[in-house]
């Protein structure tokens, strides 16, 4: 149930900690900053709610010119300023103006996403493995125990696996990267050996070798388009099923001198998708996206420590900016691009780029650690040393307030969206709740050694050294498998420096930063196949 | 229960058994004092239609209402007689719709009736049908005109004449036949398929020949008639099944296994479609059929890329025409803005098309307008559609299209017409400065062009000051000024004048304090520190966390650190 007024101990330490010269109104808590231009006005039609006026008010900085994009900004404002002030009469909410996370709807309408489809889903049929990932995520991160689902899964995905390696949107479909990284994490979230066995990996590993393009990049399906999201998807794979690097001679990369593998030329891909802004897009030469970010910056953390191959491959001051551009105020939320709206599932795209640029940050091997690309340029950039983050680099609160204001279906329906008068979706409940899960928690990356790893990576290309794994203490018995960036070993804590204005019971479940699911699921599949070498 | 009979309903039961003459009516031949009305007889010829006939049916079993509407509607102006029979036969008809009731011959039973009827006794029902019989007033009564309102005759249907509607109707008879019994056919081979016995004989079930012939004469039979009676439109279910082009086919029939979890229910046409797709591509068919099979499928489903990819291979395979296809394309892209498997599907066309015109400069630089316009086209309905500027960027590069002034001057029009759309911003800045007339390859967006012309860095810098000055908050233009000094190598601190005209005393306290762009204020704070004014950089950057853009307090925060960390 909800609980009111009741004062946490760290809730008090941090005011007191932040805010010596202790103000007369329960004030908001902002870093670092003494004299704040900001104050929590009691909110005239809720009286006693604490919302900053922040959330509550149009932004400072406005222009005069109306355009197409500056309308449709102001329209959604409006729709989310009476959510956010406290004024909604369909929300509960609570001493902050934050309503609860309506659990109980929410899990009906994952579970029912998960059975029988009507006819007008007809245009989903080709991303049936997507629906299975969303709800199954979005639940576990709900609390719910998904293990029930692991035959009926593994049925599913079995119908959908081609003979050919990967999986499919559906029976006899082309195996599709997407799809098939939406299977392969499906898998892992419901856990169990005989889920794990669904699984053809050696058909998976020539498959992807199939797709693997002499620049560098994936291909998403065989004759299909190039883009950034298949160089994060087939990290994904490769990593949590342990496949070898080798190249198969059928692969169009193959040079025949071993002097290429499944990964090498990924981290220049991703390099040529960052744009002038900073962000990145989903191929060389478009508009920066906060979607192709994630990707980015996941698959970056799983070709190495984030700590090096972030910096080797990406402006990272740019990208920080940029990722930071994506939030708004009054709104709270994060945006895809530039001057475009807020979006609920940026809250992950966006929001869950923050733990690993922050990973990266934090690494103290990060700025000076050896750069991976052997352009000097590159190795000039990352010699310049950036501050760690010690304070949240974006707004956890606005973002919070957001999610539990705007973004949950008021109807009995249930669910999370994009936004007020959107319907909600498997897709948006999925992403809504991993940004929540990033908001409410942070993670911490322990250290790498930097010279076993760099002796790693080098005998990886060489397909010699046998891996070492940091944090896991054994020895990998496949001799070139895995990558190093997987077995990074991260920690999650709950985020609880300053204000909580939700309510403890409405913390969702932690994910893992780079595999979006419980990190006790990443484990277990990854130690799974440890004990499995070769195919 | 009594089986209800309609008006509507007694004249579809006419209209499907035509008999020369309604049978329900007759002539009034009584003592009433006004001579019976005749309704206007239309003629009988070869010109009336159905709905014609409808209405003098429908005329010639009211015969009383015809005579109330002479007399302007208005009951009181007929002789008390005829406005007795008029109510009368209004009663009559209405107990001839519930026969059980009407039948009922007890006298409680007659005074129910009469109360419901009409509000009297057993005697005024008595009276009623005393005048019925006397007048030979019709009982049942023929369905008026609101038949064309229910959809009763379709597709124009009643407007055919008579003898025309009766031949279609004994065709759409002869496909219903045929359909059951192609039905039959079908489900014998199914169960030939796996393995059934006849419940008779105990025998294997065995399609023969012979049966097979017939069947294959009976699709043929059954499309031309289709084919006359709907033209090119089939109905929805078994669409292919009794199409005698797809006869060869075995359909591949995918089984959803147990407990599938977000299984769909697929509409039948859908499904069987599928299942064709399943086979045709199995045997690697690349067809016309193929092709017009992946059309049905993309109509129901366009976010298909598995029939894309097909399509693409018959386009090829049968070397087809790719300026058709690309028009086709055109419509299918125009109905469904939200899809990207279309541009995927355009960008394989214009792969395959490109070397076979790149050496005619007329051609390709009508293809390029051609693609420009519908580009605009598109981008008019949806003007940051990502799909469609990823495509254009490549298109771009492909046909060389960098220094092209009408591409330029396209893009211009679309950042005067919205200058916050950053997607134009991004496509100009590709157009800029991924020319190879004068960018090296290999440079990071974020890295410094030392090829670039000063002249073209000069010109982008202008254009962006210009568009800032109209909205001075609008990120697009400042993250495209910050880009063009970055990749012109100039230094940040060139526009520091130009940034500082968007802030006024910084610092100077609450009343003298005003910035019109928070994103020149984050500029400035980067020349600042670039000249290694940190104070005035820390200042910055304060502010904003403070007041100006204080969603982006941790990040501001965070920038200030970085003034203090080692260079």
């Amino acid at each position: 149930m909800r609980q009111k007024g009741v004062a946490f101990p760290w809730r008090k330490m941090a005011t007191q900690q932040r805010r010596p010269p202790a103000p007369p109104s329960p004030a908001h808590l902002s870093p670092d900053s003494e004299t704040v231009d900001e104050e929590i006005i009691p909110n005239r039609r809720q009286p006693g709610l604490m919302i900053p006026d922040l959330f509550t008010q149009l932004p400072p900085v406005r222009d005069v010119l109306v355009t197409e994009t500056s309308q449709v900004q102001d329209e959604t404002v409006e729709l989310c300023l009476p959510l956010l002030s406290g004024e909604s009469e369909e929300l509960q909410y609570n001493e902050h103006g934050v309503p609860p996370l309506d659990r109980e709807r929410h899990v009906k309408f994952l579970h029912q996403c998960l059975g029988q489809l009507p006819g007008r889903f007809v245009a989903a049929d080709a991303s049936r493995p997507w629906f299975l990932y969303w709800c199954l995520s979005a639940l576990t991160m709900l609390g719910e125990d998904v293990t029930p689902y692991r035959q009926s899964l593994a049925a599913t995905a079995r119908s959908m696996q081609n003979d050919t390696g990967g999986f499919g949107g559906g029976g006899r479909q082309l195996s599709h990267m997407a799809t098939t990284y939406a299977v392969v994490l499906s898998l892992a979230l419901v856990g169990g050996d005989e889920t794990y066995e669904v699984v053809d990996r050696k058909a998976m590993w020539r498959w992807l070798c199939s797709l693997k393009q002499p620049d560098g990049g994936f291909q998403v399906c065989l004759g299909g388009e190039e883009d950034i999201r298949g160089a994060y998807c087939a990290a994904v794979i490769i990593s949590l099923l342990r496949l070898p690097l080798e190249l198969a001679p059928e692969s169009l990369a193959y040079t025949g001198d071993g002097s290429v593998n499944l990964l090498t030329g990924v981290g220049d891909y991703v390099r040529r998708c960052q744009t002038f802004e900073g962000g990145i897009s989903g191929q060389p030469n478009a508009e920066a996206h906060g979607a192709y970010a994630f990707c980015a910056l996941g698959c970056l953390a799983l070709l190495d420590h984030p700590g090096r191959s972030i910096w080797s491959y990406l402006d990272v001051p740019r990208l920080i900016a940029w990722l930071s551009s994506r939030q708004y105020a009054p709104e709270g939320g994060f945006s895809g691009r530039t001057n475009k709206l807020v979006d609920g599932c940026y809250s992950h795209w966006v929001g869950g780029c923050f733990p690993l640029i922050e990973a990266c940050l934090n690494s103290t091997s990060g700025g000076c650690g050896a750069p991976a690309a052997d352009d000097p340029a590159i190795a000039a950039a990352s010699s310049k040393r950036l501050p760690p983050a010690d304070e949240s680099l974006f707004n956890r609160e606005g973002l919070i307030r957001y999610i539990l204001c705007c973004c949950q279906d008021q109807t009995k329906r249930g669910g999370l969206r994009d936004k007020p008068g959107k319907m909600s979706d498997a897709y948006h409940s999925c992403y809504v709740l991993s940004g929540l899960s990033s908001a409410q928690h942070q993670w911490v990356l322990d250290e790498p050694e930097p010279e076993a790893t760099q002796q790693q990576l080098k005998g990886q290309a060489e397909g010699l050294v046998p891996e070492k794994t940091a944090g896991e203490g054994t020895l990998s018995s496949s001799p070139l498998s895995s990558l190093p960036g997987g077995e990074a070993v991260w920690a999650v804590l709950p985020y609880l420096d300053g204000l909580r204005i939700f309510d403890n019971t409405d913390r969702v479940r932690p994910i893992h930063p780079v595999y979006a699911i419980p990190q006790q699921s990443v484990r277990a599949m990854r130690e799974y196949f440890r004990a499995r070498p070769g195919f | 229960m009594p089986s209800k009979r309609k008006p509507g309903k007694s004249e579809a039961s006419g209209a499907s058994k035509p008999s020369p003459q309604p049978t329900t009516t007759t002539t009034i031949t009584t003592t009433s004092a006004t001579p019976p009305p005749i309704p206007p007889t239309p003629p009988s010829d070869d010109t009336q239609t159905v709905l014609d006939r409808a209405k003098s049916r429908s005329a010639a079993s009211r015969p009383l209402d015809a005579l109330l509407h002479q007399n302007g509607g208005a009951l009181s102006a007929l002789s008390r007689q005829d406005q007795f029979a008029w109510l009368a036969a209004r009663i009559a008809s209405r107990l001839a719709k519930r026969p059980a009731v009407a039948s009922l011959t007890t006298t409680a039973g007659a005074a129910a009736v009469a109360r419901l009827s009409c509000g009297g006794g057993p005697k005024t029902l008595k009276e009623v049908w005393k005048v019925v019989n006397e007048l030979s007033l019709p009982l049942r009564v023929a369905g008026t005109t609101c038949a064309r309102k229910r959809g009763y005759y379709r597709n124009g249907e009643g407007d055919l004449r008579v003898k025309d509607f009766e031949a279609r109707w004994e065709k759409k008879v002869v496909v219903s036949c045929l359909a059951v019994e192609s039905r039959c056919f079908r489900d014998r081979r199914e169960r030939e398929r796996r393995g059934h016995k006849e419940e008779k004989t105990r025998e294997q079930v065995i399609v023969t020949e012979q049966e097979v012939l017939e069947e294959t004469r009976r699709r043929k039979e059954m499309a031309a008639l289709r084919r006359e009676l709907y033209g090119g439109g089939v109905g929805k279910d078994g669409r292919l099944a009794t199409d005698p082009e797809w006869d060869d086919v075995e359909p591949v029939v995918l089984e959803e296994p147990e407990g599938a979890l977000a299984a769909i229910a697929y509409p039948a046409d859908y499904a069987e479609a599928m299942a064709y797709l399943r086979a045709v591509m199995q045997a690697k068919e690349y067809s016309e059929r193929c092709l017009r099979l992946t059309e049905h499928i993309i109509n129901m489903n366009p976010a298909h890329y598995t029939v894309w990819l097909y399509r693409a291979a018959n386009v090829f395979a049968l070397k087809l025409s790719i300026p058709d296809e690309v028009a086709w394309l055109n419509r299918v892209a125009l109905a469904n803005l939200k899809n990207y498997q279309i541009w995927h599907h355009r960008h394989l066309l214009v792969e395959n098309y490109f070397p076979t015109i790149a050496s005619d400069p007329s051609t390709l630089s009508s293809f390029a307008a051609a693609e420009r316009s519908f580009l605009q086209q598109i981008l008019s309905h949806d003007t940051k559609n990502y799909h469609v500027w990823s495509y254009r960027s490549y298109l771009v590069g492909k046909l060389n299209l960098f220094g092209d002034a009408d591409e330029l001057a396209a893009i211009e029009a679309m950042i005067d017409d919205d200058v916050r759309n950053n997607s134009a911003w991004s496509h100009r800045f590709f157009l800029v400065f991924s020319n190879p007339a004068h960018a090296s390859p290999g440079f990071a967006a974020t890295e410094a062009d030392p090829k670039v012309p000063a002249a073209v860095v000069d010109r982008e810098i202008e254009y962006a000051k210009e568009k800032i000055r109209l909205v001075p908050q609008n990120q697009s233009g400042w993250n495209y000024l910050r880009g063009v000094l970055v990749k012109g190598g100039r230094k940040l601190g060139s526009v520091e004048e130009f940034a500082g005209g968007f802030v006024k005393g910084l610092g100077e306290g609450e009343e003298a304090e005003d910035v019109l762009s928070t994103h020149a204020l984050d500029l400035l704070a980067e020349i600042y520190a670039e000249q290694g004014d940190k104070e005035k950089a820390d200042l910055s950057l304060t502010r904003l966390g403070q007041k100006w853009d204080r969603i982006r307090m941790g990040y501001w925060e965070w920038r200030r650190k970085c003034l203090e960390a080692p260079a």
